[in-house]
């Protein structure tokens, strides 16, 4: 099935269903930094999402890079030092990128490398890849399996929020 | 010229990097050196309790993204052994063959990105990509296939999910096996190339006698498997580690120093090097040679060094494992072996990127009734306090730049797991 991506980007990029790679970077158990494994987790169980790559990509941010190459559109959704309040849920396109790099917001879960050099380094390699990050401002992030209530509720509506990017 | 020096180092915003390092140096002497982070293994300790038998190597496989297969491996070892379970020799091969390629992947991220800006002086890897794109493309190119092997073997890129305790969930295909063999003999090329890039580079000349911990195997370069071995000339089977291994509580940190014969000692490449050099393959003996690097090395700066050739070793060996395993042919009934919940305690050490693990469990009934976790940044903390305490007093007439640079590089050498806060040092000179 061939859908559209949406009005908020280029009326042009069109992709199929298999050209989107959705993943969540993040650690269980350690409270609210789970929240993009956690939501990876939810979009498993969807049907509208079955011929969607959906990952896990726990805590290694370099392994972005490759992914963003074989794709055409990828969306992240990972806890960022981003906003003011717990649980805000920022969404950052291509064009606010540039301004994400320069703010040098903390992704709060990858061991290796910022987010933020990671965009840089797939910007400084030219990978062409429609890229959507969706941040959410955790409360907690010392050991723990559960996330904090303020952050847990916002689940449903980032899957809405997903959801509606791809038109599903 | 300073007579004292004040490095402080504020807590660093990073999950696993909430890093102190504070020196304070009057007269040219270390008056003060700490250095610390917080100890994640207090916590899965509590929570592996209670838990049935299958879940410690998935829960422990969250400890690290970089280190995944190595406490998937530790963790599986130690319930195995407690539960007296026996993988097959297939089992072990391919544990073997995934397990490579967690060091490929986490040696090329430091060698390439972490510490080799460190070598070209720039501030990162980002800027490497205009200066030296060859270096970046090599880097990437390794990390994929690093990344594919464990992929194809352990089902995901990282936190595997076919190897278990008892074997495989999943085996991969002869065609498999074949491609990922086509994957390996095309780094050749990059290895070669990496190799003249490396033979350019200047490594601090600093060196400091220490004890170096390992594995040790008669069989081969150990990663996954063997016993532990000292520098200082002892060596034990892994179940013993608490007859050698200490844990004392330090007064300046959370986390626990590590002693064994000495007040500190080493873990990671370097000392794997120092240990099992005769195991590596020729070709990777050659590398070795090539750079320099040559047995009993005592400079901390050269384990970057040692990671390298260990990715040619890594690359070398999984050729040899491949063969090895299609010469046998993958069997389907030799892919899980029994289980039968009991009770007992078991040890599984392994080799992890950044050295030596140890998960150390007692089982009631299949379920876990008792965890000790040490990981290898634990184990050189001591080591790299030690070494701070050395260097300083050595470079104390120097820039405060090229204090502040040799500081990093130190602890970046070590590649700890706070690493990846590439740049972190604040450095304050007073009375200059």
């Amino acid at each position: 099935m061939i859908f559209s991506a949406g009005k908020n980007i280029s009326d042009n990029d069109r992709y199929m269903k298999t050209d989107v790679t959705i993943i969540g970077f993040g650690n269980r158990y350690m409270s609210d930094d789970g929240i993009g494994i956690r939501v990876i987790e939810e979009l498993k169980k969807l049907d509208s999402f079955k011929e969607v790559e959906l990952i896990d990509g726990g805590t290694s941010g370099t392994d972005l890079l490759f992914l963003a190459k074989e794709c055409k559109k990828i969306i992240i959704i990972d806890a960022i030092d981003i906003g003011r309040n717990t649980g805000e849920v920022a969404c950052i396109r291509k064009d606010d990128i540039d301004e994400f790099i320069k703010g040098d917001h903390k992704s709060l879960s990858l061991h290796d490398f910022n987010l933020s050099d990671i965009l840089k380094l797939i910007k400084e390699l030219r990978i062409d890849t429609e890229i959507l990050i969706i941040g959410v401002k955790p409360k907690n992030i010392n050991f723990g399996e559960n996330l904090s209530s303020g952050v847990e509720e916002k689940i449903p509506g980032i899957i809405a929020r997903i959801k509606k990017e791809l038109n599903l | 010229m300073a007579n004292n020096i004040n490095i402080e180092v504020s807590p660093l915003s990073r999950v696993e990097g909430h890093g102190d390092l504070v020196i304070n140096v009057k007269d040219k002497k270390v008056e003060e050196l700490i250095f610390r982070i917080p100890e994640p293994p207090r916590f899965f300790e509590a929570m592996l309790v209670g838990k049935k038998y299958d879940e410690p190597s998935h829960i422990t496989s969250r400890i690290c993204g970089i280190c995944s297969v190595a406490h998937t491996c530790a963790s599986i070892k130690a319930t195995e052994r407690a539960l007296n379970i026996k993988p097959s020799g297939q089992t072990v091969n391919l544990r073997k063959l995934v397990y490579h390629h967690e060091n490929v992947q986490s040696n090329v991220l430091h060698v390439y990105f972490l510490a080799a800006p460190d070598f070209f002086g720039a501030g990162s890897v980002i800027p490497l990509v205009k200066t030296h794109p060859e270096v970046v493309n090599i880097a990437l190119r390794t990390k994929k296939m690093a990344n594919d092997m464990v992929r194809i073997i352990g089902g995901r890129a990282v936190h595997p999910v076919r190897v278990v305790a008892g074997g495989f969930t999943k085996l991969p295909t002869e065609e498999e096996m074949l491609e990922m063999r086509k994957m390996l003999k095309a780094c050749y090329p990059d290895l070669e190339k990496s190799l003249k890039v490396l033979k350019t580079i200047d490594i601090p000349d600093f060196e400091r006698e220490t004890e170096y911990l390992s594995i040790s195997s008669k069989d081969e370069y150990a990663l996954y498997d063997g016993n532990i071995k000292s520098t200082d000339g002892w060596e034990i089977d892994d179940q013993d580690y608490l007859d050698r291994i200490n844990e004392k509580v330090v007064k300046h940190s959370t986390a626990k120093h590590c002693r064994a014969s000495r007040d500190s000692y080493m873990v990671g490449a370097l000392a794997r090097f120092n240990n099992n050099h005769e195991k590596l393959s020729d070709n990777a003996k050659e590398y070795a040679d090539a750079l320099g690097l040559k047995a009993p090395c005592c400079n901390p700066y050269m384990n970057n060094i040692a990671q390298f050739v260990e990715i040619v070793h890594s690359v070398d060996d999984s050729i040899r494992l491949i063969d090895r395993i299609l010469a046998d042919g993958l069997d389907e009934d030799r892919k899980m072996a029994n289980i039968r919940p009991a009770s007992g305690r078991g040890v599984g050490v392994v080799e992890a990127p950044r050295g030596l693990l140890i998960h150390g469990y007692s089982y009631n009934k299949g379920r876990v009734k008792k965890a000790n976790l040490i990981i290898p940044t634990n184990m050189n903390y001591a080591n790299i306090e030690n070494d701070m305490k050395a260097l300083v007093p050595g470079i104390i007439d120097k820039s405060e730049d090229e204090i502040k640079l040799a500081c990093e590089m130190l602890i970046r050498a070590y590649d700890p797991c706070i690493s990846c806060s590439t740049h972190f040092l604040n450095v304050k000179l007073i009375n200059r």
